[in-house]
């Protein structure tokens, strides 16, 4: 469960988030939808405790992220927007770095890797080093080792961002899995179908703001457009300045 | 499930031990700086052997040898010494520098010998020449000694004791600019060691500071829940580590090569054996976790790996400025020198090296001072982890 209020954060002149509210309730896909520059990753970034907010205030799980990074940190798994992997080490090296500074060790550690290599049909590649994996490969890798440690509240930036079909699928199977297990997760998007495809709330923003949040069928219902794509754009205002034929 | 931060420096200083020992680059580092210092020294006492050996061999060009074939046959019997054609103008092959040395013997040689009055014979040499200086010397000496021998036999031929003639009996203690040099390399020792140190600790203090940013790695390392100091602990650690392996793989390749120096040759009476090779060690180990918390939080400041190895090499050249000065012997040993990193390590590798005793208390503080300065390094190291513009700014 992440609740977030009020949160404002400036870089310079830019007011890159401006009043954001939403909360990401458990057992529920969230998503944060909005075209690039939207705020997106840096309220993300606010939210996974590596930024501080000007203003607001953020709850994971009930504990104060701005106060208490370091406790949220215990109940967030989080895959940023770069991968950043170590070149000369491989796969599963990766998860069990990351299990093992989340406390996670032995045989405990091992049964969970091997289960998430085997998840993301990884197997073939688990002891391979990650210098010369695909960009699926790396996302999956990155995936994997952000919730060895089974985290309750898994947040993701562009999860499927230039994926291929098959990676986008695995992706996509983890993210309803842990749904399905009760788990928060929150995952930002500039790609309507892959929110629609995954969300139970969306979570529109634009310029920093928050324009609408709801259901899929809320969103529809409150634009007006059928085509989710369509109340997308309508939403995050793109049509104004692309100057785009009316619906 | 809990993990503790020294639990979890543990975790980080083994990723990053096994990240180092994949990386082909560093390795090479390692063998080549430990094998520099010791190649290099060797390199240079043996050429210095070589032309203090090249001076004993000596080839002496003689203008006149027929005027004194007596002191020719003696001369020809001395170890070492061949005899050689004078060239036709000895001065002008000597200030040419075709000649090092030309012993020019006139014809009234013979005359003034067999009437036992001073014969003349003329040296001709070049005082300017640096080179020629050690050969000139040694014909000096065989003449010097010729002399001896002949003016021992006329006073005994006469009834009365060589001994008479000896005014001075002069020992020879040769502190002559050979020798000089061969200390001067010796003085490059501490700084050798020293440099080691450094090297042995750049990949990793780069690799997981400037190299984690360049990889965007930073921002899924800093969410896990260990505290920032946890990590760059870890860091550290690693670094520290692969810092004093080189200082070790130095400082016993120059000792096992020191064995095997023609140091007699030099007329060095210096020793380096095992006392030597381990207060080496415990004077320059401490200081090993302040070169990296320093390298580490220079090259925090870099966006890439090439960045933050232009800053490290500024920093190497820094490091080097008070072994220069002490090699050069512009630096006069004060006590404060002991206490202040770097220089107080070249001064106590000089005492060491020099065979002068020293204070083991001296040795603790030192230790201490490095260590508690490293902390704060290191400390502020974690701090640049909270920064944003570290974490993100790539």
């Amino acid at each position: 469960m992440i609740r977030v209020d009020n949160l404002h954060k400036h870089f310079g002149d830019v007011h890159a988030v401006n009043d954001v509210t939403f909360s990401a309730p458990d057992g529920q896909v969230t998503g944060l939808l909005g075209p690039n520059g939207a705020g997106k990753t840096t309220t993300l970034r606010m939210l996974y405790t590596l930024m501080r907010p000007d203003q607001g205030k953020i709850f994971v799980d009930g504990i104060d992220a701005v106060a208490d990074p370091q406790g949220a940190r215990f109940a967030l798994g989080v895959l940023p927007d770069q991968s950043g992997l170590y070149p000369r080490l491989t796969a599963r090296e990766h998860i069990e770095y990351f299990g093992e500074l989340q406390g996670v060790t032995g045989a405990d550690l091992r049964s969970r890797t091997d289960h998430l290599l085997t998840m993301l049909d990884m197997t073939a590649i688990a002891d391979r080093r990650v210098a010369g994996f695909s960009h699926g490969e790396r996302t999956k890798t990155a995936l994997a080792r952000a919730i060895v440690h089974n985290p309750k509240n898994v947040l993701l930036d562009e999860p499927t961002n230039g994926l291929d079909v098959m990676s986008t699928r695995a992706v996509r199977e983890i993210i309803r899995r842990l749904r399905d297990e009760g788990h928060t997760v929150l995952f930002s998007s500039h790609v309507m179908q892959e929110v629609s495809a995954l969300c139970d709330t969306i979570v529109v923003m634009a310029r920093g703001q928050i324009v609408a949040a709801g259901s899929p069928d809320d969103l529809r219902r409150k634009t007006g457009h059928e085509n989710l794509e369509d109340a997308f754009v309508a939403l995050s205002g793109l049509e104004a300045e692309a100057e785009t034929s009316p619906p | 499930m809990k993990s503790t931060p020294a639990s979890q420096a543990l975790v980080v200083i083994r990723k990053e031990l096994r990240d180092w020992s994949r990386d082909r680059r560093s390795i090479i580092t390692v063998i080549i700086s430990s094998l520099l210092a010791p190649g290099l020294i060797f390199f240079l006492f043996n050429s210095q052997a070589n032309r203090q050996r090249s001076a004993e061999d000596v080839t002496i060009p003689v203008v006149g040898a027929a005027n004194a074939p007596a002191l020719i046959d003696w001369l020809r019997q001395q170890a070492g010494v061949t005899i050689g054609d004078g060239p036709a103008d000895a001065e002008e092959a000597v200030r040419s520098r075709r000649e090092d040395v030309v012993l020019v013997i006139p014809d009234t040689f013979a005359k003034n010998f067999r009437a036992s009055k001073p014969a003349q014979i003329r040296l001709v040499a070049d005082g300017s020449s640096q080179n020629s200086r050690p050969k000139v010397r040694r014909v000096t000496n065989l003449l010097q000694r010729y002399n001896g021998e002949i003016a021992s036999l006329r006073l005994i031929s006469r009834g009365l004791s060589p001994a008479v003639a000896s005014v001075l009996n002069i020992e020879d203690v040769e502190v002559s600019s050979s020798q000089q040099r061969a200390a001067q390399i010796l003085g490059f020792i501490p700084l050798f060691v020293m440099i080691s140190a450094f090297t042995g600790a750049m990949a990793i203090a780069t690799d997981s500071t400037a190299g984690e940013r360049e990889r965007g790695s930073f921002e899924a390392l800093l969410v896990n829940p260990a505290p920032r100091i946890a990590i760059a602990a870890g860091k550290w650690l690693a670094g520290t580590l692969t810092a004093m392996l080189t200082v070790l793989i130095t400082a016993g390749l120059l000792f096992t090569m020191f064995k095997q120096l023609p140091l007699q040759d030099l007329g060095i009476r210096f020793r380096l054996g095992q006392p030597e090779l381990i207060r080496t060690l415990v004077v320059v180990l401490p200081l090993a976790p302040l070169i990296v918390a320093i390298q580490m939080y220079v090259a925090t400041f870099a966006k890439s790996f090439k960045e933050a190895q232009s800053y490290l090499s500024l920093l190497m050249v820094a490091q080097m400025v008070p072994g220069m000065m002490a090699t050069m012997n512009t630096l006069s040993t004060k006590a404060w020198m002991y206490y202040v990193p770097w220089l107080g390590q070249q001064t106590l590798l000089t005492d060491v090296l020099g065979s002068k005793p020293i204070n083991p208390m001296t040795l603790v503080i030192v230790g201490v001072i490095n260590i508690t300065l490293a902390a704060v390094v290191l400390r502020a190291v974690a701090g640049l982890l909270h920064r944003e513009r570290i974490i993100f700014g790539r």
